[in-house]
């Protein structure tokens, strides 16, 4: 396994390279190309439209919005198998139902969340996985795969570990994907559960959204290496960087990190650098513009992951004469793109999903003092 | 009746640290989905040996050596419980569990709340805990209040074998999470030794034991503050005062009948715990016990607890801190004199 994207990076000898492709994505068809440039205008549109509804008052909690990161969950989700068990955090919001998408937008068989069911979390409605007993990101579901996360940074690294434990001690070769900022590196915890998961060779691909900002704290204040991955090396483990503006390159080094995993050689690291386009949540976005520059945001963010994959697709001939110049959500804030900017098969599967959610109940009060303990007979 | 002439089978006493043993021997066996993990449970067999034998044979996949992080082996156990396995989660010290807090507290104990009851814990995170044996700070403590304090954890803590044993494999079996306080003093006790049934049984968490009976004043206490009761008992019966000793057992859940049917008929009590005072369990028991029995009581209700400081290690220092023999008998002379 090796790297690109310039940096030293913790790669494993050359004998075990040869069995993992170094560009899966070349394997791609034309159609799953261009769902992934249709997944990326999913995460934005889901993105942007709770940004108008949080905006209008009609959402309870903080959005942690995933504007300009769409690539890194597209990318890392789209090679999953079904069995395949993910962690997101906080600002992946859409990992929930892109999770096993593949299988199909509306298949209620997918081990992944229906958009129904992510919406009714959003909305706090009975129809969530969880009943809306805790809010947003803080959601998971067993039987898709998807494990349940907290507040306390990387705190579900070492609960990946374990879930992938159970299914190895199964005979199964499940790999799970946890998703952190550049931030939760620093808590003992990612070391903890990384060094645990590296003495067992246990399939643990721990994903590094570096999105240059820590809620109000640059990177040079978190940790002191030029390029995080080379923290595998620690760790004994390979350490992977992509280009996390491009859902090519993003796919590309998570499948290898997968197949690495699932031959049995153990945990890897892959950090995506990109840059976090608006506030840590939504109450942060007027104080951001104060903290951050404003040309570090403009330089940030002029690579958006969606031209960075229209132009991909351009080259590979995918997209070619009126198809590549229409919806150009690109570049444009979420008080600046209408409905018109993104294919309408993307905005008529969110609308079903809100007003799916907008139909649910509430849950009854008395759920609040309900589930504390497993009753036992 | 059989012609054949048997001898009887010579009944042998166990010890609390064998009757732990045999629980987790016996559960691993009849249960294909349990794992333990924890620091040197396996090649070393636990630093007190609770484990000893059990990684020769379950096998190095089942009982997992663990690298020093007790976050990782609650998290790790976590994890591995959502996805099916039950698993024994070693603390080598109980005072070590704070460095696995926030695991416990945040993502162990709230899994089944958050998941509106999608996901249940079958996780015992046990430990050797308690004072008395020249522990020092860190090696003594009694840090369960934390816990209790935690919705969604069970909270237990036996006093005998037969307890330890029984207690060990109702909690395995629960379903949610359980912390198991062992009590390192009463580990290789000899006094307390005895015979354990051969068939297979449990002690359901959440029952209370009458450990000596009396008229005069209730102790309610639990681990080996239960002995310190007993013997406490056993003095101020020479001076005519019958105590009756109440072992707890179980914190989370709590058997709040058997102890105010005791003080029904006493109308005194005396609460007994080694945590410091402020905060521990003893003033949750004393709260309750205001709430349910304040119309049988004739005295108020009064805690003999650690002082409010860390265990010291050099004995007189140590002796000082600790609630004593003689802390209680001047208490229940106290209440039953008010």
């Amino acid at each position: 396994m090796s790297s690109t994207s310039g940096s030293a990076t913790a790669d494993k000898p050359k004998s075990e390279d040869s069995s993992v492709p170094q560009r899966p994505s070349e394997a791609l068809s034309k159609d799953e190309c261009l769902e992934l440039f249709r997944l990326l205008y999913l995460a934005r549109y889901f993105d942007v439209r709770l940004i108008k509804e949080k905006k209008r008052g009609r959402l309870r909690g903080t959005l942690y919005s995933s504007h300009n990161q769409e690539a890194v969950l597209v990318g890392s989700l789209f090679g999953l198998q079904a069995n395949d068990w993910i962690s997101p955090i906080h600002r992946d919001m859409p990992a929930f139902f892109l999770k096993d998408i593949r299988a199909g937008w509306r298949n209620p068989e997918r081990k992944g969340m229906s958009i129904e069911e992510v919406c009714c979390q959003v909305w706090g409605k009975v129809g969530s996985p969880g009943r809306a007993r805790d809010n947003w990101s803080h959601i998971g579901k067993r039987d898709a795969k998807i494990i349940h996360s907290t507040s306390m940074l990387a705190g579900t690294i070492p609960v990946a570990a374990g879930v992938v434990l159970a299914d190895k001690l199964n005979g199964g070769n499940s790999v799970v994907l946890t998703f952190n900022g550049e931030g939760s590196t620093a808590q003992g915890i990612f070391h903890e559960a990384i060094n645990f998961a590296a003495v067992h060779k246990l399939p643990v691909i721990t994903i590094v959204e570096n999105n240059q900002w820590a809620y109000g704290t640059p990177t040079e204040l978190e940790y002191s290496l030029p390029d995080f991955a080379r923290r595998a090396d620690g760790y004994g483990i390979p350490g992977l960087i992509a280009d996390g503006q491009d859902v090519f390159d993003v796919y590309d080094k998570v499948m290898q990190a997968v197949e690495y995993a699932r031959a049995g050689n153990g945990p890897s690291i892959v950090e995506c650098k990109t840059f976090r386009a608006y506030g840590h949540g939504d109450h942060d976005d007027d104080r951001a513009v104060r903290y951050r520059e404003p040309d570090q945001v403009e330089k940030g963010r002029e690579r958006d992951p969606i031209a960075v994959c229209r132009k991909k697709l351009i080259e590979k001939g995918y997209l070619k004469g009126e198809a590549a110049k229409k919806f150009f959500a690109e570049g444009k804030n979420a008080a600046e793109v209408t409905d018109e900017d993104f294919p309408p098969e993307v905005v008529e599967y969110l609308k079903e999903g809100i007003e799916f959610a907008l139909k649910s109940p509430v849950p009854d009060e008395a759920e609040g003092a309900m589930w504390v303990f497993k009753e036992n007979a | 009746m059989s012609a054949t002439v048997t001898e009887a089978p010579i009944a042998l006493k166990k010890n609390y640290l064998s009757a732990l043993k045999e629980a987790l021997f016996e559960e691993m066996a009849g249960n294909a989905d349990m794992i333990c993990m924890g620091e040197d449970i396996g090649l070393l067999g636990g630093a007190f040996g609770v484990t000893e034998g059990l990684q020769k044979e379950f096998g190095a996949h089942r009982v997992m050596d663990m690298p020093i992080s007790e976050a990782a082996i609650i998290g790790a156990s976590v994890g591995a419980a959502l996805n099916g396995k039950t698993v024994m989660a070693e603390m080598q010290f109980i005072d070590f569990i704070s460095c696995g807090f926030d695991q416990i507290v945040n993502m162990m104990a709230t899994y089944h709340y958050r998941t509106a009851g999608e996901v249940n814990l079958p996780i015992v995170v046990r430990g050797p805990a308690g004072a008395y044996g020249g522990g020092a700070l860190y090696h003594s403590q009694m840090n369960e209040a934390w816990f209790c304090h935690s919705p969604g954890l069970k909270v237990v803590c036996p006093s005998t074998p037969y307890d330890a044993k029984g207690m060990m494999k109702a909690a395995l079996r629960d379903g949610n999470p359980v912390l198991f306080y062992e009590i390192k003093e009463l580990y290789r006790k000899r006094e307390i030794e005895e015979e354990l049934p051969v068939d297979d049984y449990i002690v359901p968490l959440g029952k209370a034991a009458i450990r000596r009976e009396g008229k005069d004043v209730t102790f309610v206490s639990y681990g080996q503050n239960v002995y310190h009761c007993l013997e406490a008992a056993t003095q101020l019966a020479e001076e005519g005062i019958t105590a009756e000793v109440i072992d707890i057992r179980s914190l989370v859940p709590l058997d709040e009948e058997t102890i105010v049917n005791s003080i029904a008929k006493t109308n005194r009590v005396v609460v007994v715990n080694e945590a410091p005072m402020t905060c521990g369990f003893a003033g949750e028991l004393v709260a309750r016990i205001s709430d349910s029995a304040f119309e049988y009581l004739d005295a108020p209700p009064v805690r003999v607890t650690r002082m409010d400081t860390p265990v010291p290690w050099a004995k007189p220092l140590e002796t000082y801190v600790l609630p004593s023999v003689d802390k209680i008998v001047t208490a229940a002379k106290r209440v039953v004199k008010f």
